[in-house]
Formats: structure tokens, sequence, C-alpha cells
């Protein structure tokens, strides 16, 4: 059994961020987990749905966030504790429900886990999701540390309950992929009513519009419970006040840059120097210790990994206390970048600049440093030696090449693929005007001509198509992976069908949600509890939704790719070619790894390079003796190199 | 025990893995320990780098120019991090055999030569120990055990106080019993390796 599920109070251990969460809900007997994987808060979906059968608790992953919202607010209105994880951007396609919870409050325990990534490590977006909790009105904890997320996951289930409310538990990046020491805590056994009750303590409890105020009755209510909130966050462990008196300056902190913080202090030697408020319960955060640091202090250094929430709160509390104090942080006086995420170098400057102490660090001598710079060349990211997209992609560039200008654009999703997006890192690119322009494709990754969020490729080339009008000579693609087909690709599927927006949909279907770290899609044939399902057909749907031009297509066989592509751009009307190959990693997991037998025949290759604009991170190039390669560590035999090789020089003998 | 490691590499080459080994092996030896990873998506061959703090620590992250070990899995990426947060006084453990990206293979870049990179890292930090793990780890059987073996290095630098049993045991229970005896092969003869580069 993973070992966060393991019955042993007292255990420390090293635990993910993710781990830790995943074993406060453990702690806490949940009896549902759900979810959509999304880097970075995937991982406590994967502890749960491996741990579910061994606990006898439920978890899925559902099709997409505002599902996964669904099934888990339906689990806690029967009274059943209940635990949903997503990242940043889920919470913008669960918000219909999200913003409407709180009107009805639940029943049993709701924690609602969402992972922010100032940095945009992994996301469309540095969004800071905690003032979506305060849109909401919704109760708001942030972790400092690991211990402290298992154990606010542990409390909030008991928040939650005692409040009737979800309770949103905000992570980030280097709060759920970093790990640190955890000590265990009883795994909770005591069995919870399951049940329904429609006048759940308020008539029609579970009906927004329902008698007998309606919404904004019920908007009322939720605005009676903000003292409860309060009252809770006031008394709350997971604030931690600290006045020194006769020091003029304190600070303020949340969530994981309360530990910057306290690691610039350590590193500073200036432990207990000045007064400090650590903030865990952030929304509705504690109104009278915050007036507290605001008596004890003329400055004031407020630091959040995103947003200057609690930094205007304190500054609207100052205000009606009518104080005069220097709140400084990242809002109007910013001393913090208002920008990218927070790191222990620039928390620790302007945690020694506010205690006037000096701090610097070793300088690197000048030509040390240009020649590190001068070598240090970028690493693109890449698909993987014998990604199917690479046939997909390989294909679609020759159907590129032969339409020219004609076929104008090439929109992307978000998975995987959306690498034929981002470039090669070290190829320079000089923007130019408006002018009407088509590219080279010189590798795939240059293939995408947009990149937004899951799902958005396919509206964005109907909205394209329309604006261009029935213009015959200028083609529309999209293309969108399996996980993202069923998860936003669906509705603006009928869209297209319905209206016939003279598109092509390419549907890149590897059999599982790869980019998140290969979680079951409706392709995989299996669920997140490991048991057998059927799978979903794609081609199908499709059909069912009225698409007249549909055909599925050999990912890895680019003759048989590139005909399918070439006849649904040349069809007039709505067009989808499901380009299928399983995951090559999948399939390595499976079937172990083999010596590949692909190589070079050096006296036949001609050194074209066309192996090379595949882009397989296995295909190298000596450009001395102007001959392709091989990298025996990486191939895996897919052949599609072998395939495009114009004098045969790649073989498997 | 005060430590500041970092553990660099491309995907697949196990550095997570090696740096969870050893904040795992720091806590059961009594420490507080974080790790802060940094990686793309579950894609092969990207850039990864893994913090791991032992002692008085909160944070995940490392301060620039304060990493008292950094182990390279793969040259051009110990010089990406080398040039950032090797402290003056640090070590860095080399495996010079280089993982090739996309912007050479394309023609968009050239790859750095390793002993240049060397060079560079010795007027960064105190000590560069050049430690073939790649070779090491194929001649003891187990290719994929080269994570090991640099961590066998960084032991060798004795900057990590605590028995060495600590880590052995760690490693036993991260990998399948088979792989047991190789991996204590492979341990050693990274330690022996380190010894035999700063000699
Ligand atoms: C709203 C939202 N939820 C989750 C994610 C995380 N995410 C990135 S790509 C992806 C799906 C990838 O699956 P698929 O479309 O099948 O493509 P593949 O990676 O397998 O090629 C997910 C879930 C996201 N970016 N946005």
């Amino acid at each position: 059994m993973n070992k966060v599920g393991k019955d042993e109070a007292g255990m420390k251990t090293l635990l993910m961020g993710n781990e830790a969460i995943a074993r406060g809900a453990v702690e806490a007997g949940v009896k549902v987990g759900v979810g959509y994987p999304g880097t970075p808060s995937t991982e406590v979906g994967e502890v749960l749905g491996d741990l579910a059968g061994d606990l006898g608790f439920y978890f899925e992953w559902s099709i997409n966030e505002k599902v996964a919202i669904d099934v888990a607010s339906g689990a806690a209105l029967t009274g059943a504790r209940t635990m949903v994880m997503m990242k940043n951007a889920g919470l913008n396609v669960a918000m219909d429900t999200f913003a409407t919870l709180p009107y009805t409050g639940v029943r049993g325990g709701l924690v609602i886990v969402v992972a922010d990534d100032p940095g945009a490590h992994y996301s469309s977006t540095e969004q800071d999701t905690r003032p979506i909790a305060q849109y909401a009105e919704m109760p708001c904890l942030e972790p400092k540390d690991q211990q402290q997320a298992k154990d606010m996951a542990r409390e909030a289930f008991d928040l939650s309950e005692r409040m009737e409310m979800p309770i949103f538990l905000r992570s980030v990046t280097r709060l759920s992929h970093a790990s640190g020491d955890v000590v265990f805590g009883e795994i909770e056994k005591a069995s919870r009513e399951v049940g329904w009750n429609k006048h759940f303590k308020l008539p029609f409890r579970w009906a927004v519009y329902g008698p007998p105020e309606g919404a904004a009755g019920r908007h009322g209510w939720l605005k009676k419970k903000y003292p409860e909130f309060l009252a809770e966050s006031e008394k709350s462990l997971f604030n931690n006040l600290q006045i020194v008196p006769g020091s003029p300056v304190a600070i303020v902190s949340s969530g994981v840059a309360t530990s910057y913080v306290n690691d610039a202090l350590t590193a500073l030697k200036k432990k207990g120097a000045c007064s400090i408020l650590e903030i865990g319960f952030v929304y509705p955060p504690p109104e009278e210790k915050m007036k507290k640091i605001l008596d004890a202090a003329d400055t004031i250094l407020v630091v959040e990994d995103g947003n200057p929430m609690l930094e205007n709160k304190l500054k609207e509390l100052a205000s009606d206390a009518g104080l005069h104090k220097k709140i400084i942080g990242r809002g109007s006086k910013a001393v913090i970048p208002t920008f990218n995420e927070l790191n222990p170098d620039l928390v620790i400057s302007v945690v020694a600049d506010l205690l006037g102490v000096e701090y610097s660090f070793a300088v690197v001598p000048e030509e040390t440093r240009k020649k590190a710079d001068e070598l240090t060349i970028p690493r693109s990211s890449a698909l993987c030696a014998g990604c199917p997209h690479l046939g997909s992609y390989a294909g679609l560039a020759r159907v590129i090449k032969k339409y020219g200008k004609e076929l104008l654009i090439v929109n992307g999703d978000i998975g995987c693929y959306e690498q034929g997006g981002y470039g090669v890192a070290a190829q320079v690119i000089t923007p130019t005007d408006n002018a009407t322009k088509k590219y080279p494709v010189a590798s795939p990754y240059e293939i995408l001509d947009t990149t937004y969020v899951m799902g958005s490729g396919i509206g964005q080339a109907i909205g394209e198509r329309r604006a261009l009008g029935d213009n015959a000579s200028k083609k529309v693609v999209a293309v969108a992976g399996d996980s993202t087909f069923f998860h936003a690709c669906l509705p603006a599927l009928a869209d297209a069908s319905l209206y016939n927006a003279d598109i092509t949909f390419l549907v890149l279907d590897n059999s599982w949600t790869c980019m998140t770290g290969h979680q079951p899609s409706p392709r995989s044939r299996v669920n997140a509890m490991g048991g057998e399902v059927p799978a979903l057909d794609i081609a199908a749907v499709c059909r069912a939704m009225g698409v007249k031009f549909v055909k599925v297509a050999d990912a890895y066989n680019l003759e048989e790719a590139t005909e399918a592509i070439d006849e649904a751009i040349s069809y007039q009307g709505f067009s989808v070619v499901i380009l299928t190959g399983e995951c090559v990693l999948q399939v390595l997991r499976r079937e172990g790894v083999v010596e590949p037998k692909t190589h070079v025949r050096e006296d036949v290759c001609i050194g074209c390079k066309q192996c090379v604009a595949i882009g397989c991170p296995a295909v190298t190039f000596d450009p001395e003796k102007k001959k392709a390669g091989i990298d025996p560590l990486l191939c895996v035999d897919c052949g599609l190199c072998i395939q495009v090789c114009p004098v045969n020089a790649i073989v498997t003998e | 025990m005060e430590l500041d490691v970092i553990i660099c590499g491309v995907g697949g080459q196990g550095s997570v893995r090696a740096s969870h080994i050893l904040a795992e092996a720091a806590i059961n030896a009594g420490n507080r320990a974080r790790v802060g990873e940094t990686f793309g998506a579950a894609m092969r061959g990207g850039k990864v780098s893994s913090h791991v703090r032992i002692g008085d620590v909160y944070g995940p992250l490392v301060r620039e120019r304060s990493a008292d070990i950094i182990v390279a899995q793969e040259p051009l990426e110990g010089m990406r991090i080398g040039r950032k947060y090797a402290a003056p006084d640090g070590v860095v453990i080399l495996n010079p055999p280089p993982v090739y990206p996309v912007d050479v293979s394309t023609g968009n870049a050239v790859y750095p030569p390793v002993d240049e990179i060397e060079e560079t890292l010795r007027g960064l930090a105190g000590t560069v120990a050049v430690v073939n793990g790649t070779t090491i780890a194929r001649e003891i059987g187990n290719p994929r055990s080269m994570n090991i073996v640099m961590l066998g290095a960084a032991y060798g630098t004795g900057l990590i106080t605590f028995d060495r049993q600590i880590l052995l045991d760690v490693i036993a229970a991260a990998f399948k019993p088979k792989f047991k005896e190789l991996n204590e092969k492979a341990f050693l003869a990274g330690e022996k390796a380190y010894k035999d580069a700063v000699s």
C-alpha cells in the first residue's frame, strides 16, 4: 500500500505537498475523492486513486473540473466527506458551480483543493485563486509547508462540517511539488451517516432558486455566516501572531511565503527581531490579529505569493482605523515585483531591507559570468522519441507544405502536442507587422499558430472561419488530444457540426492523459482505481453529433495519416480526422524497453535532414560529417524516420 | 547538520528520485528536510533540478550561490544550475556524458565543449569533481543506477554527516529487492570515484 495510507500515527516521513494533502483527507476519513488532473495538483488525486481500493472509498478522475465539482458537491450534499482537486485553470472551468455552492453550503465536509502556479511553470496564467475564494465568499486556507498542508486538509473537513460550507485549500507549485517531513496523525474511522434530506436545517436547502427567498435571500444567509467564518479564522491555530514589543517593523505573510520569510530571518540571524503574523486562514483573514500588527509597528511588509490580497485588507483596516502606516509588498507601494513567483532571494532581500541589515551574496567575476552564460544553451522541451504526435505532425507538415499559404491557421490546444507551438528556444524570431503571412514549418515545434487553454482551439477555428468568410482558399485547422476532446471540445464540436463550419479538426488520440503524467483518459479502458472500464469511441461521438466527414488514421503510418488529413482539408464543410497511436511511454512501461535496431547507413545518407525535421529527440545530426544518426538510448524503433528518408538510408536490420 | 544540495539533469536520469532518497535519509537521521522539484511535464528529456535542504530549513528552494553540493548528472544542466547556485566554497560533481537538446539536433545551437563547462565551473565553485557515473553504472551492470553512483559521490564529499547505512537502507527500500546489491555497489563506487577525483 502507498505509504500515505499507512495507519501509523506518529510516523515521520518525507511527503510531497500533494501527498500530504491526500494524507489529510485519509486521516479525515474521506469517502469520495474526485478531480481532473492538472499540474501541480495531480498527485493529490493519484494518491487517493491508489488508496481508494485499500481503504474502501471512491475516487474518480472526472471528465473535466466542472463535472468533478458537481460530483463532489453531490457527494457532500448527502453528508459524505469529499475532496475535489484541480489546478488553477481547472477552477475557471468549475466556476459556475463553485460560485453558487456557498449559497446553499454543504452537509458533509467538502474540501476544494486548487493548486496555483505562480511563475506559470505548467500553466497558461499565474492567476491567484485566493481572491476567487473571496469572490465566492468561501473560507480559504493556505498552508506554509507540507506538515501544515496535511494538518489543514485534515482540519478543513471538520471546519467544513461546523460551518456547513465548502473549504477552499489553496496550494502553489512550491508547496504541492515540494516535499518535507510530515508526522502522521490518526486515521478517523467513525462512519458518518450518508443520506438525503431535502429540507436539511433550512427549507429547500439544496435548491438555489427555492423558496422562501430565492438566490438573493440565500446570498443574505451567506453574508450572515461571515461572522462565523471570521470567528473561526480569529481562533485558528493556522494564524500565528508574535508581537515583539518595541520593534517598529513587522512582517505579515501567508502560505509558502511564510516559509521564505522564516528562511530569511534564519539566514540573517534575526529570528524574533520583529513582529510577525503568519496567516494560514487567508479568507476571511484574522482581522483582530491584523489590527494588533497595525498597532505594534509603523512599517509592515506583506509577503504573499500572488495578488496583494492580505496587503490590501491590511490597508483597508488601517484606513478604517485612521492609522497612517507604511504597508509595503506587491501592491501600490510595490517593493516586490508584481508578477512571477516569489523566491528565497527576493524575500531575503526585502526582509533585509526592512530590518536594515546588510545582505549580499558572492558576486561572480564578470568574465566567468559571461562565459557561463555563453555555455548555457537552451534545452527546449521536445516530444518524446517515438511519440505518436510526431507522426501526426509529420503528416500535417506534409499537408501544410502541399497547400502552402492556403492552409492558413493551425489552432493548437493543451496536451503534450501543445509543444507544437513552443518553437525552438535557440531560434531567433523577428516579429513582423499585421500582414497576412504563413511561415515555413521547419520542425513540429513550429506547427501550431495558437495555444490558449483546454478546448479553445476548435472554438477559435470556428471564429477564424467565420471571420475569413467562405474563402475556400484559406484553410483552418484545429488539433486536440483525446483527454482534451472529452474535457472541453464537445460543445464546440456540436457548434461546428450544427452550423457546418468549414474547418478540419484533428484529434490526436494517444489513449491517455499524458502531459499530466499518464492518468487514464476515456480511451484508456482503465479507471483511476485500477478497474476496467470500456473505452469511449471518438468517431462514434462525432458521427452521433452529425459530423459527416469522420476518418480514423494511424499516426505511425505517415502515408495514411497524410492522406486522411489532406482529404479532410480539401473537404468543404466540417471534417474530423482521428489520428491514433498509443503514447510510447505507456507502451514501453507495459512491454519493457528493447534494444533499438534502427540505425543510419552513413554511406547512403545524403544529409538532407528530412529525418531531423520530424523533431524526434532520437534523431541526431553531425554537422561536420553532414550525416544523420540515431541515439540508441532514446530510439524506440517507431519507424517514422525510416518513412521520410528519401534514399532509404535509415534501416532496421 | 545544515546542507543545501541541488541534483540536476534531464528527465529520465532519476534526479528527483535521488533527491527524495537523500531527504528521506536525512529525516531518518533525525533532521528536518525539504525538497523543491523543478521539472517540466511528463515528457522525457526535459531539464530537471531538485533542491534538497537539510537542517533548520523552511522553504523548498536554495538561495543563489549557496548550494554546498551540486550533483550534475548532465554537463549542460550542471552549467545551467552551477552558474546560478554554486556556492564559492561549494562542490560540483559532474557526470560528463552529454544529453543533446533538440536545439542542437535541429541545428539551432551547438553543444558547449564539456571541458569548457568544467573549466568555467571551477571559477564558480570551490571544488569540481568529474565522476563518470554513466560509465561506472554501466560497468557495474545497471546503467540506470547512474543516479545512485552520483549520490555515492555526493556522500564522498564528507558533507553528508549521517551514517552511510541510513542512505543505503532508504535506497534499498526505494527499488525492487533484486537491485539491492547492485545499488550498494553503485553507491560505494561513486563514493570512491569522488575521492579519487579530488585526491
Ligand atoms: C482546465 C485545465 N485542466 C487541466 C489542465 C492540465 N492539462 C494539461 S494538458 C492536459 C490533457 C492532456 O491530455 P490529452 O489532451 O489527451 O493530450 P496528451 O497530453 O495525452 O497528448 C491536462 C489535463 C489544464 N491545462 N487546464
